[in-house]
């Protein structure tokens, strides 16, 4: 593993769209940047056996979970040029239409940070010890399960 | 011999607990049935198994003080 300093990945509860825009506006003194690219996941309001879902709560194994985002960023960086790369993951309860995962990658020309996000985005969903409850109106509730 | 076991998710849920220390496990294989025993759900449940932070395959065998995770599969983002 590097030296380089972990980077703080998990935010408690949604992303809200103002961060997002500021970490947009904090770019725009890297003028060596030609494209950034963003991936948001947002809570879907699935309905499973006639109960909507209205929040996600998500837990995570902390100290392993950030282990696997260092790697990926540093995997990351290795195989796209990359200018910089922001990763962040909601923890704790993110109600249906708000944001829980944020990855913003910026490169000189778009294939790099286009690239780089969608890697980001799959290694993120298959690799790292993250899980959420789906809360029904009810406060009943199911373990999420991923779509390969 | 102590180990310290982590649970999450839906396996928190049939456990009862997300923390505890288990004594005279010596590998993952004889901690499986051990858990099963007690929790028979986790028979037909998929889930790996994580030793200090790494995820295991086969049986692996168990130090004094390690840290075991049990992980169902992953469903962040």
């Amino acid at each position: 593993m590097s030296e380089k300093k972990i980077k703080k990945v998990f935010i408690e509860g949604a992303i809200s769209p103002l961060f997002i825009a500021d970490a947009i506006a904090k770019h725009s003194t890297k003028k060596d940047i030609g494209a950034h690219s963003i991936f948001l996941g947002q809570v879907r309001n699935d309905v499973i056996n006639n109960k909507e879902v209205k929040a996600i709560d998500y837990t995570a194994y902390n100290e392993m979970a950030e282990e696997k985002f260092h790697e990926i960023r540093e995997t990351a960086f290795e195989k796209y040029s990359l200018t910089c790369m922001h990763i962040y993951h909601s923890l704790g309860r993110v109600n249906s239409g708000e944001i829980s995962l944020f990855v913003f990658t910026s490169s000189k020309h778009r294939k790099d940070a286009m690239e780089a996000c969608t890697y980001i985005v799959n290694r993120i969903k298959e690799e790292a010890p993250v899980w959420g409850k789906e809360i029904f109106e009810d406060e009943s509730y199911i373990w999420k399960q991923n779509t390969p | 011999m102590k180990i310290k076991i982590l649970a999450f998710g839906i396996i928190a849920d049939i456990t009862g607990k997300s923390e505890w220390i288990i004594e005279n496990i010596q590998a993952t294989d004889e901690l499986k049935k051990h858990l099963e025993i007690l929790y028979p759900r986790l028979k037909s449940m998929k889930y790996a198994i994580a030793v200090n932070l790494a995820i295991t395959s086969g049986n692996f065998e168990l130090t004094d003080g390690a840290t075991v995770a049990l992980m169902p599969p992953f469903s962040g983002g």
